[in-house]
C-alpha cells in the first residue's frame, strides 16, 4: 500500500505524520500500526508516539538522537520516519485487543435522545450495544477513549450548553463518536449511561485501560449488576 | 525542615520535571510554567534541576518557614521578604527556623518559584513529581496547596544565620532568557497554510493582549482577529506545549505546561521553546509581538539555552561546593 502522508515538527522536539484529516477506520489502522511498529523499532532518544484519528505525533529527546545528523534533528527524526512508513506491511492489521464493557443505560439525556428518534430506550441501548467499536485515540482528559462509529440512527450532536460535571465513568455519544469519561469532569458529550469500571486508574501503571487500537463491546447491566461491579 | 502554607498565591503547586511517556493515554508532560526560573532556582540551591519546587503565581503568599534550610526563591515579577527583610530573587539564602517569608507582587511577572536544598517531598506519579490536576495525582496530593498546608524537604541543613550566600548569578546572563520580552518567536506549525495571506501577516504585525482567561492550561489573546482561507473541520489530533491555535471566532490560544495532550482547532504557529518561559511571565493585559522564525533558528536558541543553562548549574554546583 502506497502511503499518502505529510511529516512536519510540532516543535523542536516533536513531529507530527499526518494521513489525512478525516475520521476513517483504514487510516486509523495505519497510524495504530505505524505507532505499533515504531514501539518495536524505536530510534534512540524516542520518548513516545501519540496516535490520534488520522496522525501520529512522535516525542523525542534532542540530546539523545545520534549526533551524525549534520544540519537539524528534524532531517534525522523525518528520514527515519520515512524508511519506517516504506515497511510498514499492507493491508488493515487483525490484531486488536477485544474489551468488554457493562453499562448501565440510565444516562441523562437518554429520555430525550429516544424521544427525538421516536425510538424506544429499548432500541437505542440495543444499536449502541450492537456493533464493537474501535478506540481510535486517546486525549481530551487522561484515559478518554475516542470510539467509533455509532449507527446513524442514534448519533447526536455535542449538547450546546456543556454540563460543568459530568460523573466519572459516563458514557456519553457525539456525533459518530462514543466515549467514557474516566474523570469527573465538564463535558458537552449526550450521556445514555455509565460504566461501573475505572478505565482510568491513577495507582495503576499504565493507569489507563484502554488503548488506541483496541475493540470495545459494550453491554447492558442491571442496577444490581452494576452495583456489583461497581469499582468507583 | 518543613514549612507551612500561611497564605497560598492565587495558584500555588509543586512542579517538577516533565512527565514523559504516558500522552498516549492523555497524560500531558506538565511541568513548570518557567521552567528556566524553576531550574535556575534549583541549581542555586545545589539541586540538579529537576526537583520539586513550589510555584506560585499571580498573587502575594506568605509560608512560615519552620526549621533551618537553604532557600532560593526564583521568578519574576515578585519581591522576597524574610522577617519583612527584603533579599534578592536568584539568590542563595541560609534562613533560620521560625522565619516568615513573605512573596510580595510587583510588577513584570507572573510566576516565582521557591527551592530548597535537596528539593521539596512530592508524590511521584508515573516517574515525575510535578502536579497533574487533571488526574489529582502527583506533587502535594495532585492538587494546590492551601493554607496550613506542611510541605517537607528531603534533607536537613544548618543555617548560623539568616543571609544571602555571598554569590549569585549575573544580571545580563539571567536577562538573556527574558528578552526581548515582548517578543515571542514562533515557528509555523500543521495548519499555518490555513490562514489567509493577510492573517498571517497580520499574526506577524499585530499586537496582542494577554487575556484574563489564562490559566496554566493556556493563555489566551485579545487582539486582532485572524482567517482561514476556507472553513475545514479538523479532527482531533496531538498538540504540544506551545503551539497557538485559532479559535472559531478568530481569537487565539496559547497552550500552555498543563495543556491537553489532543485539540481539534487549526494549530497555526508553534512557540519557540526558548521564548516559552518569558511567555508564561506575561500577566493578563500585557502586550506580546509574534516573529516568525524557521526551525533551524527555534533549534538553536534551544541549544543556546540549554548551553547556558548547563553552565549556570555548573557555576552554582562549584559555588556551594567552595563553601564546604
Amino acid at each position: 500500500m502506497k502511503d499518502q502522508y505529510t511529516i512536519s515538527f510540532l516543535n523542536e522536539e516533536a513531529v507530527l505524520i499526518s494521513f489525512a484529516n478525516k475520521i476513517d477506520c483504514e487510516i486509523n489502522d495505519r497510524v495504530i500500526e505505524l505507532h505499533r511498529l515504531l514501539e518495536q523499532t524505536p530510534f534512540p532518544g524516542l520518548i513516545e508516539s501519540v496516535p490520534a484519528y488520522a496522525s501520529l505525533a512522535v516525542y523525542f529527546n534532542r540530546s539523545e538522537l545520534p549526533k551524525a545528523s549534520p544540519l537539524s534533528v528534524f532531517s534525522f527524526v523525518e528520514s527515519f520516519l520515512k524508511n519506517l512508513i516504506s515497511r510498514l506491511p499492507a493491508g488493515t492489521f487483525a490484531e486488536r485487543r477485544k474489551i468488554k464493557i457493562p453499562v448501565l443505560y440510565d444516562g441523562e439525556d437518554l429520555p430525550a435522545l429516544a424521544d427525538q428518534r421516536q425510538l424506544k430506550t429499548e432500541e437505542i441501548i440495543s444499536i449502541h450495544t450492537s456493533v464493537p467499536y474501535r478506540v481510535f485515540m486517546l486525549g481530551f482528559l487522561p484515559g478518554f477513549p475516542y470510539m467509533g462509529m455509532v449507527d446513524a440512527r442514534i448519533a447526536a450532536p455535542r449538547k450546546i450548553t456543556p454540563r460543568t460535571c459530568v460523573p466519572a465513568g459516563s458514557v456519553g455519544i457525539a456525533g459518530f463518536q462514543t466515549g467514557i469519561y474516566p474523570q469527573a469532569s465538564p463535558g458537552g458529550w449526550q450521556l445514555i449511561g455509565r460504566t461501573p469500571l475505572k478505565i482510568f486508574d491513577a495507582i495503576k501503571n499504565p493507569p489507563g485501560m484502554l488503548m488506541a487500537g483496541d475493540e470495545i463491546i459494550f453491554f447492558a447491566v442491571s442496577q444490581n449488576e452494576f452495583n456489583a461491579l461497581n469499582e468507583y | 525542615m518543613s514549612i507551612k502554607i500561611i497564605k497560598p498565591a492565587m495558584i500555588t503547586t509543586l512542579v517538577a520535571g516533565p512527565r514523559k511517556g504516558y500522552r498516549r493515554w492523555g497524560i500531558g508532560a506538565g511541568g513548570a510554567m518557567d521552567m528556566v526560573a524553576m531550574k535556575v532556582s534549583n541549581f542555586l540551591v545545589g539541586n540538579e534541576g529537576d526537583q520539586a519546587a513550589l510555584e506560585l503565581g499571580y498573587s502575594s503568599s506568605q509560608i512560615l518557614i519552620l526549621h533551618d534550610s537553604l532557600i532560593s526563591a526564583s521568578g519574576k515579577g515578585f519581591e522576597l521578604y524574610l522577617n519583612d527583610k527584603l533579599f534578592p530573587l536568584w539568590h542563595p539564602v541560609k534562613v533560620k527556623a521560625n522565619t516568615l517569608l513573605r512573596l510580595t507582587k510587583t510588577p513584570g511577572g507572573t510566576w516565582a518559584y521557591l527551592a530548597v536544598q535537596g528539593g521539596w517531598k512530592a508524590e511521584d506519579w508515573l516517574g515525575s513529581c510535578t502536579t497533574n490536576s487533571a488526574a489529582r495525582k502527583g506533587g502535594y496530593l495532585g492538587r494546590m496547596l492551601q493554607t496550613n498546608d506542611m510541605v517537607e524537604a528531603e534533607t536537613n541543613y544548618l543555617a548560623d544565620e539568616t543571609g544571602s550566600l555571598p554569590w549569585s548569578i549575573s544580571v545580563p546572563l539571567l536577562n538573556q532568557f527574558y528578552s526581548p520580552f515582548n517578543e515571542i518567536r514562533c515557528m509555523p506549525s500543521i495548519e499555518t497554510d490555513w490562514l489567509s495571506e493577510s492573517s498571517k501577516q497580520v499574526f506577524s504585525s499585530g499586537e496582542f493582549g494577554v487575556s484574563s482567561q489564562s490559566n496554566r492550561m493556556g493563555y489566551r489573546l485579545n487582539g486582532p482577529h485572524l482567517f482561514v482561507k476556507e472553513k475545514n473541520e479538523l479532527v482531533s489530533s496531538p498538540v504540544e506545549v506551545g503551539i497557538i491555535q485559532l479559535l472559531p471566532d478568530g481569537n487565539l490560544v496559547m497552550l500552555m505546561a498543563d495543556s491537553q495532550t489532543t485539540g481539534g482547532y487549526p494549530r497555526i504557529a508553534s512557540v519557540a521553546q526558548a521564548d516559552l518561559p518569558k511567555l508564561a511571565q506575561h500577566l493578563p493585559g500585557e502586550k506580546i509581538y509574534f516573529k516568525w522564525i524557521s526551525f533551524l533558528e527555534a533549534e538553536n536558541l534551544l541549544q543556546d539555552r540549554d548551553t547556558r543553562l548547563a553552565e549556570l548549574k555548573h557555576s552554582c554546583h562549584l559555588q556551594l561546593s567552595l563553601m564546604r
